[in-house]
């Protein structure tokens, strides 16, 4: 009793110091202020001497949480019980959290910055007029290639991927509209087409596929292209970019005939308690010298023309990351299909999948 | 002959098994002295992922806040879970027993998920602020379940008998309680304890429902990261953790071995009182 007593005290003890020490951090670097901004957003998606400068700059104070899927994140934004200022949804979650009522309208008053941003990536199908959200990353889906294993010209359209020179050599990613997405495109469909005979017709197109694929894979495709295991990959520009630093012989291209666009965006849900601090949050984040320090961080595709000048030139003029304007009047964002239809692309997928075994 | 051949294998099997569990801990270890930015490539030594980590307050915070939640969580989970284990015990009906017991094992399977759901519905019904306070509720009840099935074992080792016979030497049932069946349990309870603190220690499901308002704990951030690929800088926080957690466990290894020691010394005395 004595010893379990004394096992207790001690571990209050520990628990008592933790806090203090606890305490005194939140403190030092909150210094003594009271308005707080909290940020949802995806883990390690921002470049925290942004927050730094942020906080300095205006003397409120960041909590920067985070989220690992739009699914969860939707959830706890559904369920209310937490404050958050500024979130960070892809481009479907927003219409799904417009339906739902949960975002505030934006006042692009309080919002000079947006200027900035491309007039060719605002006014998205996702939200109109942007009245709820801002772009804050974007980028495409396309093709990565191993350039020892194959040339450019020969993967530089959808169609290219169902010669049979490539078989047994194509990765794809793990997800059935962007899967699909090809086979629509070539067949010039809609990429949110819920024809069934469209629907059919692609997945007759994707059996055809079988082949020449190797592997239907998620996040794994990093690795298996950098050890060429495959001499072409169907994945993500972020993906693709992270695969390129770590090979040079890695390289991605959106091919012209069109494809998916996706958006990451900034928005404020409706139950927010510090709007006025999440504007200002927003606004600092769409200044163009701001925008481009967090694209160098995270290096996926800033929204601004203007924040470019600040990038490499190595970047901007890269085609794969910023494609023409040719290219970009092409690319469709996906919207969000009734559940019914998200049903009949999985199946086909599964389908599809079950022949690549 | 053949039983040292067997010794043999026996031996080469634990070693592999070992190895095998603690090869991607050393992995990681290793490559948290990298320079570099990613596990691909090891770059020459060096200690910047640990100087970037003792820079970053807010991953201390989020530390201390883990911690505060296992110790804590698990303290009170032990307390009740150690009634609850001797109120099933003092159940006479068989049934009765077995129902609560299985209420108990309910809890234990269920998929953390689902529990984690649930309590975010509860939380906000009765609209408790999701934070510190919400987690901690959550993770003392996901730990009640263990402490009672850890505990349970030893109660039911010790001989009804004994209570009896403090009863009769004329203990009230507190010091019958304080002095006989909470010593003979401790072992059982220290167990639990421990089961206890690595449960919430490592918790992500629940946890994630239950978090927010600036309170996180450090399984849902290193999750929360998988997107953009985790940096070096948690492999630096993992090596420290790890090593913390192998000073536990020396030290637990080392305070109980000396209690063991007294203990044996108690018992040769009470024989030769005998």
């Amino acid at each position: 009793m004595k010893r379990l007593m004394s096992a207790m005290i001690a571990i209050l003890l520990i628990c008592l110091v933790l806090a203090g020490i606890n305490w005194q951090l939140d403190r030092s670097s909150r210094a003594s202020q009271d308005n707080t901004l909290t940020i949802y957003n995806w883990g390690d998606y921002i470049d925290p001497a942004l927050i730094k400068k942020f906080e300095k700059q205006t003397g409120i104070h960041v909590d920067y949480q985070t989220f690992d899927s739009n699914e969860a994140m939707l959830t706890k934004l559904r369920q209310g019980g937490t404050n958050y200022d500024v979130v960070v949804p892809s481009e479907y979650t927003v219409s799904r959290l417009k339906r739902e009522h949960l975002l505030a309208p934006l006042d692009h008053a309080k919002l000079p910055n947006l200027q900035y941003v491309s007039a060719g990536l605002l006014d998205q199908s996702f939200d109109r007029h942007n009245r709820y959200s801002v772009p804050y990353f974007w980028g495409t889906l396309g093709i990565v290639y191993n350039d020892r294993l194959i040339a450019r010209h020969q993967v530089q359209h959808w169609r290219q991927l169902w010669n049979p020179r490539l078989r047994k050599q194509l990765l794809l990613i793990d997800s059935a509209r962007d899967v699909f997405a090809m086979a629509l495109i070539i067949d010039h469909h809609s990429v949110n087409t819920t024809n069934p005979v469209y629907l059919h017709q692609a997945a007759h197109r994707l059996h055809k596929l079988a082949p020449n694929v190797k592997a239907v894979v998620a996040d794994e495709m990093k690795m298996y292209m950098e050890d060429g295991e495959a001499a072409a990959g169907v994945t993500y520009s972020g993906e693709a970019r992270e695969m390129m630093d770590n090979d040079p012989h890695l390289h991605y291209l959106v091919p012209s005939e069109g494809s998916n666009i996706w958006f990451d965006n900034l928005v404020i849900p409706r139950r927010a308690q510090h709007k006025a601090e999440a504007y200002r949050f927003i606004n600092f984040m769409l200044e163009p010298h701001n925008a481009a320090q967090n694209a160098r961080y995270i290096g996926y595709a800033t929204p601004e023309p203007t924040a470019k000048k600040y990038l490499p030139k190595s970047v901007t003029n890269n085609k794969a990351f910023y494609p023409s304007a040719k290219v970009m009047k092409r690319l469709h964002v996906y919207s969000d299909l009734p559940l019914k239809d998200v049903g009949t692309y999985n199946d086909l997928f599964l389908e599809f999948k079950m022949l690549t075994r | 002959m053949k039983k040292q051949h067997t010794g043999w294998l026996g031996k080469v099997y634990l070693a592999l098994v070992l190895v095998i569990l603690y090869l991607p801990i050393f992995y990681l270890v290793y490559y948290s002295f990298s320079s570099g930015k990613t596990m691909e490539k090891f770059g020459h030594f060096s200690l910047v992922h640990y100087r970037v980590l003792a820079t970053d307050t807010r991953m201390i915070q989020i530390v201390i806040n883990t911690a505060i939640i296992a110790l804590l969580s698990s303290l009170i989970a032990t307390v009740i879970g150690t009634l609850g284990a001797l109120v099933i015990k003092r159940v006479r009906f068989r049934q009765q027993r077995q129902v609560l017991l299985s209420l108990n094992n309910v809890l234990m399977v269920s998929p953390d998920v689902l529990i984690g759901a649930s309590f975010l519905i509860f939380f906000t019904v009765i609209g408790l602020r999701l934070g510190f306070v919400s987690v901690l509720l959550s993770h003392i009840a996901f730990s009640i379940p263990i402490v009672v099935l850890m505990v349970l074992p030893k109660l039911n080792e010790m001989s009804p008998t004994l209570a009896d016979a403090a009863a009769d030497l004329g203990a009230t049932p507190w010091q019958s309680l304080s002095r006989v069946t909470l010593p003979a349990m401790t072992p059982g309870i220290l167990v639990g304890y421990f089961m206890a603190f690595t449960y919430s220690l490592d918790d992500f499901a629940v946890t994630f429902f239950v978090t927010g308002n600036g309170f996180t704990t450090l399984s849902v951030e290193i999750y929360s990261r998988a997107r953009q690929g985790i940096n070096l800088e948690i492999n630096a926080l993992s090596t420290v953790v790890f090593l913390l957690s192998l000073a536990l466990v020396a030290g637990y290894y080392f305070l109980s071995s000396r209690a063991g020691r007294r203990n044996r010394v108690m018992t040769v005395k009470e024989g030769d009182v005998q």
